[in-house]
């Protein structure tokens, strides 16, 4: 997909963004990406780079000191955690992202807060999709297993039924099985009809599934192309997929 | 035996009553993540309320229960949203002795207003109902009764309705919650309001024990910070196991060391807490 389509069909534009942590400490230096609708997008690249921090920046828990982010065409820049939730992202963090002190249920229940009435019904429809989660709704959720809270934290994430679904290192600490089940579920979400835009340390998987990619070095956008082009990319494999 | 089963009736009482204002405590750092020691004003605040609708305007003590929730809940909210709340950003500490410094205001905007007299509440006289050699009063009863209720309804709200799951949530992890679209300032409104407004009632019942003047709720904060402490600050279940310890072990000390001492059992409480195990009975992190 060419640049100008996306720009014109894109759900979210990343333009220029400028962000870090501290006030002096300066982690992205000047990103952008698009992701178009149904697409998935993974971005990947050397520890340190930012990948993480852009996630965050997008879905609002980090501010953006300069650039613009721009969902469905709403300009999302000023708005907190808060307001881009409500504006349709859904933003499953790398760690701590289930409350770990609730039941399964109860963590199904809370992540649907913005449309009570809906929760219900959302509940029941992720509880087939998950059947793991429905044999578990009583129990708390620390009590799970790495897989099993990852596909909780997903599941969480579509309570809102989010327009656009980012991922942070979903596979971190997974086995083998797990990741591969848990890169199927994205999949399968995905042919739903939902947006991703993933961060993930298994970079030649997530590629492989995505029908794009960005390579972040050093806060700045290194190169992009379509996930499978990127994946087969000598020098990529060089560099980031120990190929 | 007789005095030690006394004892531990008297502590039981003693426990729950204090265990009202600790839940209220707790529930406020559970989600601000800092100490407000301006609790003890509210229940200063809430015994007064209680005293006006009881004693002045004549009525019953459970209507005057109810004022008082809703006028400390009330004064907590605008304490918080006027003073406390801006200094959230310089951290705990400062909020923490912000607190104190408004409690002694809201102290003493109490003592202007009512005077330092000690206050009765308008209540039947009984005589206490015996148990063979134990002696219980007909009002203790009824006190134990409501901090049950009040207990039980503060757990039915924090597990069944949607507000009080996103308490838990906000307190669980305020960042993740945000991200759910819960909004942890409208959260902290409706925990200030609850944990103020138990405050209130905690103060009415300590009164109904005894009677009420402008250092009721000053006179119980070390045993609700004590309370919270040996439960696990920001445990809500921790508060109420925490102040049924602490007012069991005050009665029994009191069997070997003069009354003098009372208050000494609350500190010893939590530097063997804080020494041993710093996250309380309950607790589920370090505080």
């Amino acid at each position: 997909m060419a640049q100008g389509d996306l720009a014109k069909d894109g759900l979210l534009a990343v333009d220029g963004v400028v962000a870090g942590y501290g006030a002096a400490e300066q982690i992205l230096k000047g990103c952008s990406l698009r992701v178009g609708a149904g697409e998935i997008v993974s971005i990947i690249g050397p520890n340190g780079a930012g990948k993480s921090t852009l996630l965050k920046t997008i879905a609002g828990l980090v501010s953006a000191r300069e650039g613009a982010i721009v969902l469905n065409g709403a300009d999302v820049t000023g708005e907190g955690a808060l307001g881009r939730a409500r504006h349709g992202i859904g933003f499953v963090p790398q760690e701590r992202n289930v409350f770990g002190a609730m039941t399964v249920a109860e963590n199904l229940e809370i992540s649907g807060f913005q449309e009570p009435g809906k929760m219900r019904e959302r509940s029941e429809e992720l509880y087939a999709r998950y059947p793991m989660l429905a044999g578990k709704r009583r129990a708390l959720a620390r009590t799970l297993s790495g897989g099993q809270r990852q596909i909780l934290a997903m599941a969480m994430g579509l309570m809102n039924a989010p327009a656009l679904l980012l991922l942070d290192e979903p596979t971190a600490g997974l086995s083998p099985k797990a990741a591969e089940e848990l890169f199927e579920a994205i999949v399968a979400l995905n042919k739903g009809g939902l947006p991703i835009l993933m961060v993930e340390q298994h970079a030649l998987e997530a590629l492989e599934i995505s029908t794009r990619g960005y390579v972040l070095v050093s806060g700045r956008n290194s190169r992009e192309g379509s996930g499978p082009a990127l994946a087969a990319d000598p020098e990529i494999r060089r560099l980031f997929l120990g190929g | 035996m007789t005095l030690l089963l006394q004892a531990l009736i008297n502590g039981l009482m003693t426990g729950a009553l204090i265990a009202v204002p600790a839940i209220g405590f707790s529930a406020i750092f559970a989600v601000l993540r800092y100490p407000n020691f301006a609790i003890a004003s509210y229940a200063t605040i809430g015994a007064f309320a209680a005293w006006w609708a009881n004693a002045v305007a004549g009525l019953p003590i459970i209507p005057a229960l109810a004022i008082a929730f809703a006028v400390t809940g009330v004064v907590g909210v605008v304490a918080e949203e006027t003073s406390l709340k801006r200094l959230r950003d310089n951290g705990a500490l400062i909020v923490a002795i912000a607190s104190i410094a408004l409690n002694l205001v809201l102290e003493n905007i109490v003592r202007f207003i009512f005077g330092n007299d000690m206050k009765g509440y308008d209540l039947p006289l009984a005589r206490d109902l015996r148990f063979g050699e134990l002696r219980i009063g007909p009002q203790q009863l009824q006190s134990l009764a409501l901090s049950v209720v009040i207990m039980a309804a503060m757990f039915l709200f924090l597990r069944y309705t949607r507000f009080g799951k996103a308490m838990r949530a906000v307190a669980d992890n305020p960042d993740l919650a945000r991200l759910k679209g819960i909004d942890p300032a409208r959260i902290a409104i409706v925990t200030v309001f609850l944990g103020a407004g138990l405050s209130g009632v905690g103060g009415v019942l300590i009164g109904l024990d005894t009677s009420i003047d402008p250092l009721t709720g000053y006179r119980v904060l070390l045993s609700v910070f004590a309370a919270a402490v040996l439960g696990g600050l920001g445990s809500i279940p921790g508060a109420v196991v925490g102040a049924l310890a602490l007012g069991i072990a005050e009665e029994l000390a009191l069997i070997a060391v003069p009354a003098t001492y009372r208050t000494a059992v609350g500190f010893v409480a939590i530097l063997i807490m804080l020494t041993f195990r710093p996250r309380g009975i309950l607790g589920e992190r370090a505080a």
